[in-house]
């Protein structure tokens, strides 16, 4: 009885590791069956898209397609706020952005990454996927230094590397589009494909908008958002207390408790403040804030204070 | 209950092997990208890589790979630019990445594209895309970036990790 336990564990083994190659299991499997001619080539390709469109998820957005998602979901929130046309200060925090992103997960995307300062009182920041940045004139007049800023911009940036907009899109929306692509379509489409695909693409816009702007992330990608904000601004040397720092402006703000933005799409403050602390805390070394920094941040702002 | 090691690690050795004497072709999944001199952003760029583009890798350092192009020219990549290949489907979870960006080169240009974008904007005429192309011509040359870490004490010019 032992022994043919034993028998057993070696196909067992061969069907886990099957298992695990999932996919491209499918995929060799068909190609095999079609190289001995079991399997016509129509019928190869149908196997692929069932496989794929059952396996749908945000990991097979290509970077192509997250940038494409990214700048109609853009376009939406610059339906709803207006851009704040000061390139003076727009280059500030493109500068600061790209010094944050250098040190970041995910450095180098489809088009890059590009911010925006929004031309609204409310606190708010904003980051659609594919790199569109959006931070609001009431944010950066709430923050104190650079270290603040930077924070709020590498909260963003973990956004964007973690692909947490993406992953607000529906599965059905996946599925649908991946029905209508397969691997060996073409890249123009026909009438009938191009609406099928637009209607997905559609959904899939409301779905991150909705997410991004109305009701707010989950509370686990929040979190993970202030993890990569600390992890980020250590590794390009920002003190990561400006996290801390900012959320501490939030405390018992009652213009805020209730408001809009950045304060109703995220997890309490104090909450937010008590992770963020202890993370800090794990860091072998904490960089400390630079009065020349600071002194630039004046600058920078000036026009909106 | 020892037999089932010995299997294990042999499939492991075999992947091993297979992986290495692969060379890997990486393949560039960034619309623009610069060929770097030394591992480092604002290191001056020896040519610029396209999406599309193919390189091979010679080696790797925190992030960033050493690699070869067509035209023999050698530099650096970040490796958040390139697809990279990996024979590595015993470790849970990797197999269906792998898949992923195999399917992310055979899938380039399709799905959500341009046309796709053109066909969303018929029907929405109101959305105005006006400024998401503004945003996208702000460009900061990797050595204003320099200017401002070093001025600023950021990175390599002060505490940076």
């Amino acid at each position: 009885m032992r022994r043919l336990k034993r028998m057993d564990l070696v196909p067992s083994a061969f069907l886990a590791f099957v298992l695990l190659a999932s996919c491209a299991a499918v995929q060799s499997g068909a190609d095999i069956l079609a190289g001995t001619g079991q399997i016509s080539a129509s019928d190869r390709q149908s196997i692929l898209k069932t496989s794929k469109a059952v396996s749908a998820t945000f990991s097979q957005i290509t970077e192509e397609q997250e940038y494409y998602i990214g700048r109609s979901v853009a376009a939406l929130i610059l339906a709803q706020y207006a851009a704040y046309d000061n390139p003076a200060l727009n280059n500030y925090i493109n500068t600061l952005g790209q010094a944050v992103v250098y040190s970041s997960d995910r450095p180098e995307i489809y088009a890059g990454y590009h911010f925006l300062v929004l031309d609204t009182d409310e606190v708010n920041a904003m980051s659609a996927p594919g790199g569109f940045i959006f931070i609001s004139k009431g944010l950066i007049r709430r923050c104190k230094n650079e270290e603040m800023l930077a924070s709020i911009l590498a909260h963003e940036v973990g956004h964007v590397c973690s692909k947490h907009g993406l992953q607000a899109i529906k599965k059905s929306r996946l599925v649908d589009a991946f029905r209508v692509i397969g691997t060996e379509a073409a890249r123009r489409y026909g009438s009938e494909e191009l609406a099928q695909l637009t209607t997905a693409f559609e959904g899939a816009l409301g779905d991150v908008f909705e997410t991004l702007v109305v009701r707010g992330y989950d509370r686990k990608y929040e979190f993970e958002a202030d993890e990569l904000a600390v992890k980020f601004d250590a590794a390009v040397g920002y003190s990561p207390n400006g996290l801390t720092d900012f959320l501490q402006t939030m405390i018992g703000d009652s213009t805020t408790a209730s408001g809009k933005g950045w304060f109703k799409t995220h997890p309490s403050a104090e909450q937010r403040m008590d992770k963020a602390k202890s993370r800090i805390a794990g860091l072998s070394s904490v960089p400390e804030e630079a009065p020349v920094r600071t002194k630039r941040f004046e600058q920078s702002v000036a026009a909106l204070k | 209950m020892k037999r089932p090691i010995p299997l294990i690690l042999t499939i492991s050795l075999l992947i091993l092997i297979v992986s290495l004497l692969v060379a890997e072709t990486l393949t560039v999944k960034v619309q623009s990208t610069s060929l770097r001199g030394t591992p480092k952003f604002y290191a001056p760029a020896v040519q610029s890589l396209s999406a599309g583009d193919k390189v091979e890798k010679i080696s790797d350092q925190g992030g960033w790979i050493q690699v070869r192009t067509s035209g023999g020219a050698v530099g650096w990549v970040h490796s958040s630019a390139v697809y990279v290949p990996k024979f590595d489907l015993l470790a849970s979870g990797t197999g269906l990445k792998t898949q992923a960006s195999a399917d992310e080169v055979a899938l380039a240009g399709k799905g959500f594209n341009k046309q796709v974008e053109e066909s969303y904007r018929a029907k929405h005429k109101d959305v105005s895309f006006a400024w998401v192309d503004k945003m996208l011509q702000i460009k900061i040359a990797s050595a204003q970036v320099e200017e401002f870490m070093k001025k600023g004490k950021l990175g390599e010019f002060g505490g940076g990790q």
